[in-house]
């Protein structure tokens, strides 16, 4: 009986939107624009992906030249410039013979363009990569582009979908009501909560099976589901689409509970939206600012100059210094007459620990900030499914962070490798480049996706249970007449 | 009459709840934003320029030394915080915020805050322009959708007609107790704001005052556009519920759609090259020259010295041919950078133009254009400030290979006395007038008197065909 009450209700609503001329409009118009958002972020995925394999080619070319100048001295060619030796370890470790390392854009980056738009993702790695080659620029792009950020579907997910849900659901009970229908209806053996449900949940049917299916088609075209473990990313992003559009289908029925007019609704509805998505995310940004600013990066190029500065008068003593803390470095035998490569070092490492004790501080400052955000961001749902989109998607920070992390490990390998050398004066050869450190990314595994998602996630299926709640004791007092 | 209507129309929507609620979160967030604003950019603005000092420190106690190695120790430029950029910040957090001025090379902007922020503040940064480009407008939907629409759904508009008062004096009534009910919140934040510019400006900028009180006037005119367009929807739709929904409809394509869709098409009919084109096409330039720019020939050059001169021998000349060719090879350099540069920034600029010309279809780009370029903080006044940036290293490097060239022999070691550095100018910037801005910014002052004009067509037109009942 009941199941057949619902069938009831959902195949009558099925006939009622059908005939609903906004609807027929509404839900047409965010297929084109969710369509739209895709083919957006596709095109952004395929200007990444031709950049990381143009980057990679470089390598190869690179590498290719070094070889062949080496081959050519060794049968007895000069080397091109006497500064541009590639025998020397500086050369072939430094600027020459440098590294680049890239990121593969995030397996759903077509989906949520996140931070991707405005983070470097690819890095030269040299003997000279320190905290300063983290400041890079990202891509080339019009700051006022990236002020106003991309129309991707995270966008249309957080701004527009809950508009969407709202549109299709403000009324719900109070038009019933306002028809003079609603009496009628619970005059049959049907409760008020049923009734709201069964039209609600179908509204959430055909919403979340727009934003869904063109989610899915999108990682289908773009070859989402080929490379690694992105099936997981793929359930989060649907969860995390799903949840909140149910949080936003709840809050329409817990406004509709309470017995107001239509407009009432909407009113109040669209003011719930507008504090939820604009007022409290700035209001927390705001507040973070205020009270912990982010510490300004000028101090770093300041920190710098000195560092050097202070470096270059006293590289005899830094590399005297550099030579006891790393006995290892020399192979036993430190050499009396430092070379002019060896000082060099000796002050570059000096300058390193400077910045990186900057970079440091800097870091701490901003993690306090974050702090305060992850704090109160579990007062606006939109904060919450906009860190689980780019997360899933892989275009959050946490990625770039672990990409950044890595480079800096692989860093620190390409140093171990021709620090020695340079320290000894020792001369390379072709035979060396098969033999340099190579870096391969380790992606996230799932794991840690799902183990970073697992607090947001829960925080709003929370948020949609208590308004759930409401919703359902608020629902329970309706009555049919009066 | 029309004191009468404007009278009633202020009362009522003072008594109303709704919008005591409403208006108060405006005002609150806009003297909040205002307040943090000026905090936060007079604070970013004193590091600036005491980086800017210490920099200037730096160069002055560089010790003797060649000039040219001076010009490779370089010089730092900082990008000053304007004295209205509190009002808008505008793209000011994903430009860079400091240049490094060396020889050979014009080097890009770094420090882009942006990039320190987390995605959260990419979606919730608020600033007072913000307020005033979205927020308000929202809060003038909910003062006005109901004027017309919901008079006639109550019966009332019949009445009031038949007292004799005029279709557009009604109108005209209803706008201005609008406007009043406005004023409680926007003259508190214009007073602010002025006191914020008069009592100590963040930074420098060119008459500010000039600059507020046009960016006033901007603000002003867009909100009058709103409260026409609004009153004509008002007149014209079937029902208040209905006028709501078509105005939260333009609200939604005006502040959110529009500014995206910009985006991608300036994107997509001006696109930028990517960050590795850009430094290859660069490099390759740099090393070969393009055609009717070629790189200099430090033989050529010498020889040319020689037979200037008339003696054979480099040694014999009484200056340094080095320095000569320094200079030679610096401007072949700033032509290439000249070529690919000025090409990124025209590429910005006509996607700015894209911006402004949507604006067809949202007022907001037009104001948001305005506001950020009175504020001084758009893509073309930082192209003004890395202009002004380039322009002094080029200086800086002319006069260091001309000391160079002047007092030494060629093959000489040659180091310039401690006191040198302190002679060469330190760097100034002079921000643009208000005149230059808005020459630059004519297509946008135009797109927003087309929308007040339209407006007030739109809503004469609306208000003499709308049904009584």
């Amino acid at each position: 009986m009941q199941t057949k009450t619902t069938k009831t209700i959902l195949l009558n609503e099925w006939r009622l939107l059908a005939a609903d001329r906004t609807l027929r409009i509404v839900l047409p118009l965010f297929i084109v624009l969710f369509a739209y958002a895709l083919a957006n972020g596709m095109a952004w995925v395929r200007f990444q992906e031709y950049t990381v394999q143009v980057v990679r080619e470089g390598n190869v070319q690179r590498t290719e030249g070094l070889e062949r100048e080496l081959t050519a001295i060794q049968n007895g060619a000069q080397p091109s410039s006497p500064f541009r030796d590639p025998r020397n370890a500086n050369v072939m470790g430094g600027r020459r013979g440098a590294r680049a390392v890239a990121l593969d854009p995030g397996p759903l980056t077509a989906l949520a363009v996140g931070q991707s738009d405005l983070l470097p993702y690819y890095y030269d790695v040299s003997i000279y990569t320190n905290e300063t080659t983290f400041l890079q620029n990202g891509e080339v792009e019009n700051p006022l582009n990236l002020m106003v950020g991309r129309f991707d579907l995270a966008f249309v997910a957080i701004y527009l979908l809950p508009l969407l849900v709202l549109a299709m659901g403000f009324n719900v009970l109070s038009g019933e009501r306002e028809q003079g229908t609603l009496a009628l209806t619970l005059s049959q053996p049907v409760s008020a909560r049923r009734f709201v449900t069964a039209k609600l949940a179908f509204r959430a049917i055909l919403v979340l099976a727009a934003a869904i299916g063109v989610s899915l088609i999108g990682i289908l075209i773009s070859g989402g589901f080929g490379s690694t473990g992105p099936l997981g990313r793929v359930l989060l992003w649907c969860a995390a689409l799903t949840v909140y559009a149910l949080f936003w289908f709840a809050l329409t029925a817990w406004v509709n509970s309470l017995g107001r007019s239509s407009s009432w609704n909407a009113t109040v509805l669209v003011g719930a939206w507008l504090v939820l998505v604009v007022v409290l995310p700035a209001a927390i940004n705001i507040a973070a600012g205020l009270l912990h600013p982010l510490p300004s990066r000028v101090e770093m190029i300041t920190a710098q100059r000195e560092a050097s500065n202070d470096a270059v008068n006293r590289r005899s003593e830094l590399l005297a210094r550099y030579l006891e803390d790393h006995p290892e470095l020399t192979g036993g035998d430190a050499t009396d007459e430092p070379n002019r490569a060896a000082l060099a070092w000796a002050a570059t490492d000096a300058v390193n620990q400077r910045l990186e004790e900057v970079s440091e501080r800097h870091r701490m400052g901003r993690d306090e900030q974050n702090e305060l955000i992850r704090r109160y961001r579990f007062f606006s749902p939109a904060l919450l499914v906009q860190e689980l989109l780019i997360d899933a998607a892989g275009t959050g920070d946490a990625r770039f962070a672990r990409f950044q992390s890595q480079v800096r490990a692989y860093a620190g390998q390409w140093q171990s490798f021709f620090v020695p050398a340079i320290l000894a004066g020792e001369k390379m050869s072709a035979d060396v480049l098969p033999t340099l450190p190579g870096f391969n990314f380790v992606d996230e595994s799932l794991g840690d996706v799902g183990q970073r998602a697992t607090v947001p996630l829960s925080a709003l299926i929370i948020l949609v249970g208590l308004v759930g709640t409401g919703a359902w004791v608020g629902l329970g007092k309706v009555r049919g007449a009066g | 009459m029309i004191r009468h209507i404007v009278r009633k129309e202020f009362m009522d929507v003072v008594r109303d709840g709704r919008f005591r609620w409403c208006a108060a979160l405006v005002g609150a967030l806009l003297l909040v934003s205002l307040g943090t604003g000026w905090v936060q950019a007079r604070n970013a603005q004193k590091e600036l320029a005491a980086a800017q000092a210490t920099a200037r420190d730096h160069w002055e106690s560089q010790g003797e030394k060649n000039p040219h190695s001076a010009a490779h120790y370089g010089v730092y430029a900082f990008k000053p915080r304007l004295a209205l950029s509190f009002v808008d910040e505008g793209v000011d957090s994903y430009t860079g915020t400091s240049v490094f001025l060396e020889a050979h090379r014009q080097n890009d902007f770094l420090l882009r805050p942006a990039q320190d922020a987390t995605p959260a503040q990419r979606i919730g940064a608020l600033t007072a322009a913000q307020v005033l480009q979205h927020l308000v407008p929202l809060l003038i939907i909910l003062l006005t959708f109901g004027a017309l629409a919901g008079e006639r759904e109550r019966g009332t508009l019949r009445q009031l007609l038949a007292t004799g008062v005029g279709r557009l004096e009604l109108a005209m009534g209803k706008a201005l107790g609008a406007t009043a009910a406005l004023a409680l919140l926007l003259v508190p934040a214009a007073v602010v704001g002025a006191a914020a510019i008069v009592m100590g400006s963040p930074g420098p900028a060119t008459s500010p005052l000039v600059r507020g009180a046009v960016l006033a006037g901007i603000y002003l005119a867009y909100f009058a556009t709103f409260i026409g367009l609004s009153l004509a929807v008002s007149a014209r739709a079937p029902s208040a519920r209905a006028a709501l929904v078509v105005l939260l409809a333009i609200w939604v394509v005006n502040g959110l759609v529009a500014p995206r869709v910009a985006v991608d098409l300036s994107k997509w009919l001006y696109p930028t090259p990517s960050a590795i084109e850009f430094a290859h096409t660069l490099e390759q330039e740099m090393a070969n020259g393009v055609e009717g720019v070629d790189r200099p020939d430090r033989a050529a050059v010498t020889q040319n010295l020689l037979a200037q001169y008339g003696v054979e021998r480099t040694e014999d000349l009484p200056i340094n041919a080095i320095g000569v060719f320094l200079q030679e090879s610096e401007v072949f350099g700033d032509q290439i950078f000249d070529r690919n540069y000025g090409a990124l920034w025209d590429t910005f600029k006509r996607q700015g133009y894209v911006h402004e010309a949507l604006a067809v279809t949202a007022p907001l780009l037009a104001v948001r254009t305005l506001s950020m370029g009175l504020a001084g903080t758009d893509v073309e006044q930082h192209r003004h400030f890395a202009a002004a940036a380039e322009q002094y290293r080029r200086d800086l490097v002319e006069r260091l290979n001309g000391e160079l060239t002047e007092n030494s022999r060629t093959g000489e070691v040659y180091l310039a006395s401690a006191d040198l550095w302190s002679q060469m100018p330190p760097f100034r910037y002079d921000a643009p007038e208000v005149s230059w801005v808005l020459k630059n910014r004519a297509l946008s002052l135009l797109m927003l008197g087309l929308w007040l004009a339209g407006a007030f067509v739109v809503v004469t037109y609306a208000v003499r065909r709308a049904e009584v009942a």
